[in-house]
């Protein structure tokens, strides 16, 4: 008999995790979001989504590299509802693997068309270009003046000294890559970023980690996306914030329903609430530097004026078309040597 | 409560990575109630592998194992009912006195104050009252030894089987624990198995006495009559003292006390008790078998056999001589000690002689 | 011997009917092994040669004999082979420095106490604060006056890893020589051998099979490090596990990630295999706290001591700073910039953090729980009893824990993100991934305890009348509780602090604190980082103590029984 139920014991014990699954929560009143927003950033937001709509966001922050990927292999049985944030190329590849779900938010008339997908497959959110940061102290002791052209940075005087992103795993790697590829020309793009990359202290897996060691002074310069150079201008450290003068792309930042959401309603009134104003001027507000895609909101950090930046326009589908090869021929040319 | 026991062809076959090692071949025993028959035996003979077939420990190869009449060849340990001593006493090192002795009968389920009455009673019939709440590794060798013992005793089982439980302990101690085991195992009358390769133990507590060889029983019997009837050299050899010198059949006709004559080294003749079952014929080879105390050591005389004093020793109460007989065979005799005894030199030459009626022949 | 001829019958008597228990516990073990290590595995090497249902040659021409691959192979060996040199030799210092030397035993003590706190904390940590040190504008570049250092790469990797590592050296090297019988260093002295020949001809060469232990542990584990080289390899020096995590996180590459993670399989298993065959069952590294200040071993040469202590304290100095800067980090307004102390990134960790610390202890202790009853059943059945295919059973509980963590993870989400066992997002996957990998030390903890049981106390219990049942709680349990104990132990430091295979495994419904501390370092939030891994540090560290102390007490009580009784 004490066998018996010994063997039940033991069987229970292995078996009970499985049915740990976890609070399912099938309400309308939760929501699960990969977010390749910032996780700061992010908090804030849906705080604010939170308190607007009562709907509670589950939330994993992922870089774009790893939410793609990640959704693309979960394609049959979808973990979160939504993808939040990342650029708007992500989602193109994402919609060439049909994963995400056709949705037109309520209000997205009034984003300009460029700002989201023709096929209401995504929607912008915010409106980050490339830009360069360099810490003024690396500046002052070189003698020299804040990077204004790309051609600045492949100098000796940055050897070693250059942080940025690993074009495998973020989006802010691959806007490098269309910012190069528009404005100098595929081959030339490539070959410099050759003798780039011999400048080039390490390859970080998120876009922004860059940044914190160029603040610090590990680095003396890196390429990143503005929000983020921004947001640790902000903190005070000692940097500054340039373009070249061969001009740079920009980002969208999108969001979508994935194709078999569990909670659609919840994601419904995300990219509803997304898309009016109370997004962009919660942004502005608590200086989340995102450009909003919402040209009536008004934006009033000089910093984010897109006018003063020469911006080159790359249509979103030409970057998710080539975005794998780019970063294939990233891998094999640029970073073995 | 005490019960019969009975071995049939009970046989252990051990195979270790595709070699096979015969523990135990076919042993029949036949064991009364209340009666302590001793396995004894050098190492690896066997017989620590059939006491554990009884316990149930392994499972015999082949042969069944009748307790009371019933077949528990392969009944689990846990439902034998029989009480088990350890050669290492296997007290549990993390309870007390009190809960070792207590762990059967609690795990029988029965009431804690009953538990309690035959712990105690148990704990005095192996004079250890006192010492319940100390830990098996506060005792000392002999104290963990009763323990163990009263551990058992309290279950009152049908069948005790002890493994070698004195072999650990030393030799004052030894003596003391043996007469006391064969007690307590009297007063109760239960039917006890007991292994030992230490053949004055056996001879000492057992009611009869099984002597094993690498797997074989070689003679079940009395003590006496293992003693003054070995069925082999080996027997002779492993109970006391033998001196064993090969012989050949001289006259194969028994004379009417079953004696018959064989030839020793050197052509004398001899004549002693044959009591094996073959049919001899002159020319054929056996082993004279006469113990030390029953040689008689004399002046050389004629007619008589004759070797060389190679060793005399005093031991007190007698006299060992090593003889040197037939240029290879050394004879060692016991004499009796008395006051005028004559002994014998190194290397005096002198005569021994034994009496027909205390000299066998083997044929192993 | 005509009786003693074997009826095949009664040889090949069924397990079902002679242990019925064991025939359960044997079906219930496999079937858990079936779908949580073999089918993942299987999953993975399916996933690494064939493209669409057929072996593609072309994928493994592109996967595996590319330069690039080929270069991150040799790196991850070279890597492994320097870390496990170096991280030995500096054990081996530290081992002599506390137990050979007359230092003073608070300090010995205190040396013992901080080399814990590598093995503790997050593996990355000390990455991070290398980096802040020693990195370009290091402060204790800045302090020393030396000029840049360029840290990433093979260099850098190479040093955190040490100092990640080479407590476990120090650890099994010190059991040794505290178990060594200080008898023979007396026989030599009083042969007139001076305290050098003592060192050379008597410890040391005593010291060869811990030595050899510790230098395949170190491999295996920088083998499969992937958190490391993810912060300070760089793309110069690329290694396997942190290539494959590229493949798979960042080009959803699952077939290119699988063959990286494929080629780590053979390394591993040989390791794996060199140590089964040097240790057996012997090399789990107990952490008992005893920090031997037992002085009747001789103490080395003078000249040696003073330079083991000096090396140790050097050492243990930039240890402690490493942490400090942690420490400090997680006090400060903006690393850097504004260092007025400030509570605020632990307000922060207890506001937003609550969830992953909530998450990450109920994933530690649901799987300590689950990974100590299961050790214990199988250290049962593999120590005590007999069954075919025993030795394969042995092998296979401990396949996931020879395998780098990355492979693990990897192979779970070949195995789990599709039918037939659809896991991802689920508490069953994280947990599985931890039991099935960090349950080997308590299931090794508990063989090695039984061998030192005698079985004649599980005999006496049957025969008494117990059923086997009763036997097992009553007798063989409460024995091997220390085991049990060290086995949980390691299980609960391991899952607070894994990353490897977590980062595959994270989903939006569990967050974990190590992977939480990751993305708040790749997104700038260094003070809140710092603040993550304190938390950690400190919870881990008093779980730590807790079960350290649970054991003392455990043991003082009656370990002197177990081992007298059972040394006749």
């Amino acid at each position: 008999m004490f066998k018996k139920s010994f063997t039940v014991l033991i069987c229970l014990c292995i078996l009970l995790p499985a049915f740990a699954k976890g609070s399912s929560d099938t309400s309308a009143a939760t929501l699960d979001v990969y977010s390749i927003m910032p996780e700061k950033y992010a908090t804030q937001v849906f705080g604010a989504f939170t308190k607007d709509t009562g709907v509670k966001v589950n939330f994993v922050r992922l870089s774009s590299g790893e939410a793609l990927s990640r959704i693309i292999a979960e394609k049959n049985n979808p973990q979160v509802d939504c993808l939040w944030g990342g650029p708007s190329d992500t989602y193109d590849a994402g919609i060439k693997e049909n994963v995400f779900e056709q949705y037109k938010p309520a209000e997205s008339d009034k984003i300009p068309a460029n700002y989201r997908s023709p096929d209401n497959y995504w929607t912008g959110i915010g409106i980050i270009p490339l830009c360069f940061l360099t810490n003024t102290d690396f500046l002052k002791k070189n003698n020299i003046k804040a990077p204004a052209s790309w051609y600045d940075l492949i100098q000796p005087v940055y050897a070693n000294g250059l942080q940025m992103a690993d074009a495998r795993t973020s989006g802010t790697a691959t806007e490098r890559i269309y910012s190069l590829v528009k404005a100098l020309g595929e081959t030339e793009a490539f070959e410099y970023q050759k003798k780039l990359n011999a400048n080039v202290q390490l390859y970080t897996k998120s876009g922004a980690g860059g940044a914190m060691p160029v603040a610090t002074g590990q680095a003396a310069a890196g390429i990143f996306y503005l929000v983020d150079a921004l947001d640790i201008v902000n903190q005070g450290y000692p940097l500054v914030i340039s373009y070249p003068k061969e001009g740079v792309t920009y980002g969208v930042e999108g969001s979508g329903i994935l194709k078999g959401a569990k909670h659609l309603a919840a994601a419904k009134k995300l990219m509803d609430w997304a898309s009016t104003k109370k997004l962009g001027e919660f942004m502005v507000a608590n200086k989340i530097c995102y450009i909003p895609t919402r040209p009536d909101v008004k934006v009033t950090d000089p910093a984010l004026d897109m006018s003063k930046m020469k911006l080159i326009e790359a249509p979103s589908v030409w970057k998710g078309d080539n975005r794998k090869a780019f970063i294939d021929k990233w891998v094999n040319e640029v970073i073995q040597h | 409560m005490s019960v019969s026991l009975e071995l049939n062809n009970v046989t252990k076959i051990f195979s270790k990575d595709s070699e096979k090692f015969c523990a135990v071949d076919n042993i029949n025993l036949s064991v009364e109630k209340g009666e302590l028959v001793t396995f004894l035996g050098p190492s690896g003979c066997g017989k620590t592998t059939t006491l554990r077939m009884i316990a149930g420990f392994e499972n015999p190869t082949s042969g069944s194992i009748l307790i009371s009449g019933k077949d528990m060849t392969n009944v689990p340990v846990n439902e034998r009912a029989i009480g088990f001593v350890f050669q290492n006493y296997a007290l549990f090192p993390h309870m007390t006195i009190f809960n070792n002795v207590g762990y059967g009968l609690k795990a029988r389920g029965e009431k804690d104050a009953d538990i309690r009455e035959k712990i105690l009673k148990a704990l005095s019939l192996v004079d250890l009252n006192g010492d319940e709440n100390r830990y098996p590794n506060q005792l000392s060798g002999g104290e963990q030894q009763r323990v163990a013992l009263a551990r058992v005793i309290v279950m009152e089982p049908s069948l005790l089987l002890m493994d070698e439980p004195l072999s650990n302990l030393d030799a004052k101690l030894r003596i003391y624990m043996r007469t006391e085991i064969r007690r307590i195992q009297q007063a109760l009358g239960i039917t006890c198995l007991y292994v030992t390769h230490d053949q004055s133990e056996a001879l000492t507590v057992s009611d009869r006495i099984v002597v094993m060889s690498r797997g074989k029983v070689e003679q079940i019997g009395t003590a006496l009559e293992i003693y003054s009837n070995p069925l082999s050299t080996f027997v002779a050899d492993f109970i006391g003292q033998a001196n064993i010198i090969p012989a050949v059949v001289d006259t194969a006709l028994s004379d009417n006390k079953g004696n018959i004559v064989c030839l020793l080294p050197g052509e004398k003749s001899v004549k002693a008790r044959y009591y094996g079952k073959n049919s001899l014929k002159k020319g054929d080879n056996l082993f004279l078998v006469v113990r030390p105390e029953n040689i008689t050591v004399e002046k050389v005389g004629k007619d008589l056999l004759t070797g060389v004093v190679k060793n005399c020793i005093f031991v007190g109460s007698h006299v060992e001589y090593d003889l040197l007989f037939g240029e290879k065979y050394i004879v060692k005799a016991s004499i009796d000690f008395k006051p005028d005894l004559k002994l014998y030199k190194k290397n005096e030459k002198v005569s021994f002689s034994f009496d027909e009626n205390t000299t066998l022949f083997l044929d192993k | 011997m005509q009786s003693c001829i074997l009826s095949k019958k009664q040889e090949h008597q069924f397990l079902y009917r002679k242990d019925p228990v064991l025939f359960c516990t044997l079906i219930i073990i496999w079937t858990c092994f079936a779908v949580f290590i073999f089918y993942p595995l299987i999953r993975l090497l399916y996933a690494a040669f064939f493209s669409d249902g057929h072996i593609s040659i072309e994928n493994i021409k592109k996967n595996f004999i590319n330069v690039y691959t080929l270069k991150s192979l040799i790196n991850s060996l070279l890597l492994a082979t320097a870390v496990s040199i170096c991280g030995t030799f500096l054990g081996y210092i530290f081992a002599l420095a506390v137990n050979r030397t007359k230092l003073n035993p608070i300090l010995k003590s205190g040396i013992g106490a901080i080399t814990i706190l590598p093995l503790i904390s997050p593996p990355f940590t000390s990455s991070i604060s290398l980096t802040l040190a020693l990195g370009p504008n290091g402060t204790l570049l800045k302090l020393l006056g030396i000029p840049n250092a360029n840290i990433y790469g093979f260099v850098g990797t190479w040093i955190s890893e040490t100092l990640t590592y080479f407590p476990v050296a120090f650890m099994v090297i010190s059991a040794i020589l505290n178990t060594m019988s200080a008898s023979l260093d007396d026989a030599a002295s009083s042969l007139g051998a001076k305290r050098g020949r003592i060192f050379r001809t008597i410890t040391l060469p005593l010291s060869v099979p811990a030595i050899g232990n510790s230098i395949l542990l170190l491999f295996g584990s920088s083998l499969a490090d992937f958190a490391t080289p993810l912060i300070l390899g760089g793309h110069k020096f690329p290694v396997l596990p942190t290539q494959a995590y590229l493949q798979i996180t960042g080009m959803f590459d699952l077939n290119g990630g699988s063959s990286l993670s494929f080629l780590l399989i053979i390394p591993a298993l040989l390791v794996f295999f060199f140590q089964q065959v040097l240790i057996g069952d012997k090399n789990y590294v107990t952490v008992t706290g005893k920090s031997g200040a037992k002085s009747k071993f001789v103490p080395l040469p003078k000249t040696l001591q003073i330079i083991c202590v000096c090396v140790a304290s050097i050492i243990i100095l930039f240890v402690l700073y490493l942490y400090f800067i942690i420490l400090a980090g997680s006090f400060v307004k903006v690393w850097g910039i504004d260092n007025s102390l400030t509570l605020r990134n632990y307000a922060y960790v207890f506001a937003n953090g609550k969830k992953a610390v909530s998450d990450t202890l109920k994933i530690a202790i649901v799987s300590t729980l689950l990974g100590s009853v299961l050790a214990v059943v199988i250290g049962y059945i593999i120590g005590r009893k007999n069954f075919p295919a025993k030795g394969f059973l042995d092998f296979s509980a401990l396949l996931n824990y020879a395998l780098p963590g990355t492979v693990v993870g990897i192979a779970y989400i070949a195995a789990f993100n599709n039918k037939p066992i659809l896991l991802t997002g689920t508490m069953t996957i994280l947990v599985a991934a931890y039991v099935f990998r960090y349950y080997a030390t308590g299931i090794r903890s508990v063989i090695a305890s039984l061998q030192q049981i005698d079985p004649a106390l599980e005999e006496a219990s049957l025969s008494l009348g117990a059923n086997p049942v009763h036997t097992f709680t009553h007798i063989t349990i409460p024995l091997i509780i220390p085991a049990v104990l060290t086995g949980m132990r390691y299980l609960f430091i391991h899952c607070m602090t894994a990353i490897s295979a977590t980062i595959f495994l994270v989903s939006a419904r569990w967050t974990l604190l190590t992977t939480r501390i990751l993305e708040s370092m790749t997104e700038l939030q260094f003070p809140q980082a710092s603040a993550f891994s304190i938390v950690l540090i400190i919870l881990v560290f008093a779980a730590d103590a807790l079960i350290g102390l649970g054991m003392k007490v455990y043991t003082k009580q009656f370990s002197g029984n177990v081992q007298k009784e059972n040394k006749k």
